[in-house]
């Protein structure tokens, strides 16, 4: 069997008197799309903050590619091909949507500071490279005409799209994803789906937190239903939404 | 032994002065969450007030003393209704830091120019000679700090925790937002509590004033230190700053008699750096946790600004032919002010790489530049070493103690850094004053000799100001190349968002240290120069007020765009010169541009220009586009 892309074992994290995340164990296969679904409040976004170490876990532990992330900080995980986005999009404020996009370069950049300052002719061809790439990918989620725009004057939607090619430009093994669905219509939704499968399809595992249940059921290889820091069902999309308990987590008890 | 208990009881005394000072820090920031460096100004205005009411006058002593806590309060309610309450509703966190750095700057100056810059010293309260208690002498004075001391706590407490307006104080403190939707005036609670704590800085600098003598500029020191007490107590608490203020005191009396004084600041300002490293929330604060993936802090919109294109080309042709051909174009006379200027613009360029880009703040360049500045000149006259080695020598130097620095301070918010990097330039001050051998104290070193490299020697201002000229130009084009690259692109997005960041793999820590030592170098660099410059050098060439100098220089030319600073450092440097007989009002009009620059001109002035220049609006486009969707 392969490794997994990733394996999470035991993990738990409490905020004071609220357990977060309790005891979630399970794993992901390399170039598929899992979904991360469950009511607001579920542990889903401090589960994605546990495997990035922005929090620190209580208890468990998580691996990536088989090497064990515990004690790694933020950048050194994300240096390992982990790349997440936000649920609140977080773009760069004061800086342009291409200078956005192109930041989320930086692991991929071969020149350093002192190649740079020195106005060396690699450093100048790989910066022109990088910048004809990040137009390709802001072309290709249809933001051309906001290059050059402060990447806060975007709509909500399009921030979220500008975090995702941004990701991208880090040549990630593995993208989580948190609700990059929030704030696009119905097309713009489905543009997505198809852009996250044509990441899938090039090698890319995907984890994905969403709450758009069609996009979930049309896109998700596998999905996982978290539940108060518990997940309660995991397994492939038919077979988890027929699943009474993820029933009874959306709708309430008495359903 | 007795000696020993002697020792504590002074710093017991001492103490409760930087008490008082932390407990107007704390009641500003427990309202805020703003680090109010005005503070100790407010002490040394309520002193003078004093002074003029009671030695000048000739009122009596409590009629006095009341005047002078009234004159505080007053005062503290025009600058906090003219300043910090607008100021606190548009500007992010850090740039409130540095309009109260403006804020003390302009007091300092208003004081420079209502009472001069002699040191005054005003009688004890009452009989001269001190209490006897078996064999132990307290100064008369120490009862009356003591009892003042406890009389503003127990009002503050009263304040706080007995009456209407301390409920919606605490309600602010604890929760703003839901303060706001109960219909309490957030802004006018900030508005009294800004007052009050001036008030109370008055009351503490009267108190203090009989034991020790003050100049206009004094009141940073008290700032340093009541600070230091509050952060030790935890910045917010009563008891804290108190227990804070009196461990300091203790702390600072103890070294000064066993050691020595010159050690008693350094160990001062050790213990902030190890409080912050170890405790920043103090001795008694808890620790919270909550998620880590929400921004803390207020998001603030930021203009964006690029020149590009053929345009900024031409700009810089023209700007770089304009300034080759500048000595000859001024009269003589001005010479020396260029080349200072430009000296000082290659420590503004190193400061626009860490606060313009990485937007960290740094009030210690000048701390750099005294390393510089002393360390090569002090090579070239002693050891003879050529100037150049002497200007390398000085910025590894930097380097050094940059990285150092850095080190200590990495893991620490912005506000935080700010004020190490204050600390720290305060300890060099006092370095460069108390190692008389090394530095020649006071009084400065002579007989530096011109720079120089080989046979070529830059003996005139005007082969300075091209020699300047060439080494900014130079350093500005290669940071150009850094900051239009993946280099910038990481620091702006270590400054807008270091988790975000941080999660694309940029290794924020590093990168932050890099722009650091960046900053460091130049200036140290810069310092050096101006010891080649002036043949001389002496502490206050290079001491604290021309850190804030560099941040106002900076900020006014315009943050992130390199040549910004350039506008800022001429015209700061060159006003005081054209206008000679206002020189005395230099410093006030210094701490008033930085207020309001910080709150009218947040862009400087190269980019207000660069906005009005630039037809396209970017939000326009925006618009377009969405129209287009629909």
């Amino acid at each position: 069997m392969t490794t997994p892309a990733l394996e999470i074992s035991g993990l738990a994290k409490s905020f004071g008197a609220l357990r977060a995340v309790a005891d979630v164990s399970f794993t992901v296969a390399p170039s598929s799309v899992t979904a991360l679904i469950g009511p607001n409040g579920a542990g889903k976004t401090t589960l994605f903050n546990l495997i990035t170490n922005l929090d620190s876990a209580a208890a468990g532990e998580v691996r990536f590619l088989g090497r064990p992330l515990t004690g790694m900080k933020p950048d050194a995980i994300a240096a390992l091909g982990l790349i997440r986005t936000f649920q609140t999009a977080r773009v760069f404020p004061g800086m342009t949507a291409r200078e956005n996009v192109l930041a989320g370069a930086h692991l991929a950049m071969r020149s350093g500071g002192w190649q740079q300052m020195l106005w060396l002719g690699a450093a100048r061809r790989e910066e022109r490279m990088l910048a004809r790439r990040a137009d390709d990918l802001i072309d290709l989620v249809g933001l051309s005409a906001f290059r050059q725009a402060p990447a806060t004057d975007l709509p909500m939607g399009a921030q979220k799209l500008i975090e995702v090619v941004r990701a991208l430009m880090a040549r990630p093994k593995m993208l989580l994803l948190d609700e990059p669905a929030a704030g696009l219509n119905d097309r713009e939704t489905a543009e997505l789906a198809a852009l996250l499968r044509g990441i899938r399809d090039i090698g890319i595992t995907i984890m994905v937190i969403e709450h758009n249940m069609s996009l979930v059921m049309s896109l998700a290889d596998e999905v996982v239903v978290l539940d108060a820091g518990s997940v309660i069902a995991r397994g492939p999309p038919g077979t988890v939404r027929a699943d009474r308990r993820v029933i009874e987590a959306y709708v309430g008890a008495d359903a | 032994m007795l000696n020993a208990v002697q020792i504590i009881i002074g710093g017991l005394l001492q103490g409760s002065a930087f008490a008082i000072v932390a407990l107007g820090f704390s009641l500003v920031f427990r309202v805020t969450g703003v680090v109010n460096l005005s503070q100790g100004a407010f002490c040394i205005l309520g002193a003078m007030a004093m002074y003029f009411l009671q030695v000048d006058f000739g009122l009596p002593l409590i009629v006095a003393a009341a005047g002078s806590a009234v004159i505080g309060l007053a005062f503290g309610f025009v600058c906090g209704a003219a300043i910090f309450v607008p100021a606190l509703s548009r500007l992010p966190m850090s740039a409130m830091l540095m309009v109260t750095a403006g804020l003390l700057t302009f007091m300092e100056g208003l004081i420079l120019v209502i009472w001069g810059n002699q040191s005054y010293a005003l009688p004890p309260f009452s009989r001269e000679a001190p209490v006897l208690i078996g064999a132990l002498r307290v100064p008369s004075q120490g009862f009356w700090i003591a009892g003042i001391s406890a009389a503003i706590v127990l009002g503050l407490w009263w304040l706080i925790y007995r009456t209407g307006f301390g409920v919606a104080l605490r309600a602010c403190a604890q929760n703003p937002l839901a303060a706001r939707l109960m219909g309490i005036d957030l802004n006018r609670i900030t508005l009294v509590s800004f007052a009050l704590a001036a008030a109370i800085a008055a009351i503490g600098g009267v108190a203090i004033a009989p034991l020790t003598t003050l100049q206009f500029d004094s009141g940073r020191f008290l700032t340093v230190y009541g600070f230091i007490a509050a952060t030790i107590g935890g910045l917010g608490g009563m008891a804290g700053s108190i227990t804070g203020g009196l461990a300091l005191g203790v702390a600072e009396q103890v070294a000064a008699g066993y050691l020595s004084s010159l050690f008693a600041n350094a160990l001062a300002l050790l213990i902030l750096l190890a409080m912050l490293l170890w405790r920043p929330r103090g001795l008694f604060a808890s620790r919270r946790e909550a998620r880590a993936d929400v921004p803390t802090q207020r998001r603030v919109q930021r203009a964006v600004v690029r020149i590009e294109g053929g345009g900024a080309w031409g700009f810089i042709v023209a700007l770089v032919i304009l300034l080759a051909a500048l000595p000859f174009l001024v009269p003589t006379g001005l010479m020396a002010s260029l080349t200072i200027a430009m000296i000082l613009y290659i420590a503004v360029l190193g400061l626009d790489v860490l606060m313009g880009y990485a937007g960290q703040i740094s009030l210690g360049q000048a701390g750099f530049m005294a390393i510089g500045g002393y360390a090569a000149a002090i090579l070239a006259t002693s050891y003879g070493w050529p100037p150049l080695a002497g200007v390398l020598a000085g910025m590894a130097l930097s380097l050094i103690a940059a990285l150092i620095l850095a080190l200590v301070t990495m893991s620490l918010r912005g506000d935080y850094l700010a004020l190490a990097t204050l600390a720290f330039g305060l300890l060099i001050d006092s370095l460069t004053v108390g190692l008389v051998d090394i530095t020649g104290g006071p009084s400065g070193l002579v007989g530096i000799p011109a720079f120089s490299i080989g046979p070529w020697a830059f003996a005139t201002p005007r082969s300075m100001y091209y020699l300047a000229l060439t080494l900014a130009a130079i350093l500005a084009a290669a940071l150009y190349g850094g900051m239009r690259s993946g280099f910038g692109r990481a620091l702006q997005a270590i400054r807008a968002d270091p988790t975000a960041a941080a999660a694309l793999g940029i290794n924020v820590s590093r990168l932050k240290v890099a722009a650091f030592a960046i900053a460091a170098m130049l200036a140290s660099l810069a310092g050096s120069l101006y010891a080649f410059n002036f043949h001389f050098l002496s502490p206050d060439m290079v001491d604290t007020p021309h850190s804030f100098e560099t941040v106002a220089m900076l900020v006014l030319g315009g943050e992130g765009t390199l040549v910004g600073g350039l506008f800022g450092t001429f015209l700061l440097t060159l006003l005081p010169t054209v206008f000679q007989p206002f020189a005395l009002y230099k410093t006030m009009v210094e701490g008033g541009l930085l207020i309001a620059i910080f709150m009218y001109l947040p862009e400087g002035m190269l980019g207000r220009i660069a906005v009005l220049l630039s037809p396209r609006h970017a939000r326009r486009e925006v618009g377009s586009h969405d129209d287009a969707r629909a």
